[in-house]
């Protein structure tokens, strides 16, 4: 058992009792579990470390919780913790590079001006996307790197607000909003590869190309 | 800048002109409505729920925890 949780929980300002304060805990940090695993599952790609990361910062979360105020934003903090869990313990051990990409502001502000674009079967392609099996998503989700896909995850899954996001992975909305840009784009690409192997849509679409001003 | 829009960061001003601008713009419409469609997608793709051994492991570690420390207090 690690020494630090039980250290942690050592004084109890609030006047619980140990057990009054687990079963606080439970009651409120517990619902989250599988949105946890889920966001784990992104991060570590196996369902394995998945669990052992979400146990891990269920644990810190534990040890942690004397501090966390009550009725300020529990899901937020949870998240917090377990990407910064997953930072500390697993990124480190993996063999593959930092995927960062680069976090430029101003090539998001290049980007945000592009892209009106005049492929005639945009809204045919929507529908087509919608059709691909989550198995597919999911995989195409996976080759992103890893601090785009986890800005899209937990604004598209999670449902985060930019500041949110911003406190969770620790960086400037700047960096969350390029990040959010970027990865989007990547998925967006990699999705219409998938789409177009199953046959959903057709290769030869708008094979001007040039119309992507 | 969709981006803003589609996620609800944006202020009433703001929305108002984009919005504007999409009843304006077929092809800006269309790509909204590919980004719409993407942000849909991995919003139901990536549900996940957690074995139920997890949830039993960590209630389990929680309570120990807590006895655990409850008798260093004694």
């Amino acid at each position: 058992m690690d020494d630090d949780v039980i250290e942690t929980a050592a004084a109890l300002p609030s006047g619980e009792s140990p057990e009054e304060l687990s079963a606080r805990f439970e009651r409120d940090a517990m619902p989250y579990l599988d949105q946890l695993y889920g966001a784990a599952m992104r991060m570590t790609r196996n369902p394995a470390d998945a669990e052992d990361l979400v146990q891990e910062t269920y644990l810190k979360a534990f040890g942690a919780f004397t501090t966390f105020t009550e009725g300020t934003n529990l899901k937020a903090w949870l998240f917090r913790i377990l990407t910064n869990t997953y930072i500390n313990a697993y990124r480190k051990k993996q063999r593959q590079p930092y995927q960062t990409g680069t976090d430029d502001l101003t090539d998001w502000q290049l980007h945000a001006a592009e892209s009106h674009t005049s492929r005639g079967l945009r809204s045919a392609e929507a529908e087509a996307l919608d059709r691909l099996a989550d198995v597919d998503v999911v995989e195409a989700l996976a080759a992103v790197p890893e601090d785009f896909r986890m800005a899209v995850y937990l604004a598209d899954v999670e449902g985060f607000s930019y500041k949110e996001i911003a406190e969770i992975m620790e960086t400037p909305v700047g960096t969350v909003m390029s990040r959010l840009h970027r990865g989007r784009k990547l998925l967006r690409e990699l999705l219409e590869d998938y789409a177009i192997e199953r046959g959903l849509i057709p290769a030869a679409v708008g094979a001007e190309g040039g119309d992507d001003a | 800048m969709v981006y803003g829009f589609l996620d609800g960061e944006m202020d009433d001003e703001g929305r108002r002109q984009i919005a504007q601008h999409l009843d304006e713009c077929g092809p800006c419409l269309q790509q909204y409505g590919l980004e719409q469609a993407v942000k849909a997608l991995v919003h139901r793709s990536c549900a996940c729920n957690a074995p139920e051994t997890l949830r039993v492991q960590i209630v389990t570690r929680i309570r120990q925890v807590s006895v655990t420390y409850y008798q260093r207090e004694q």
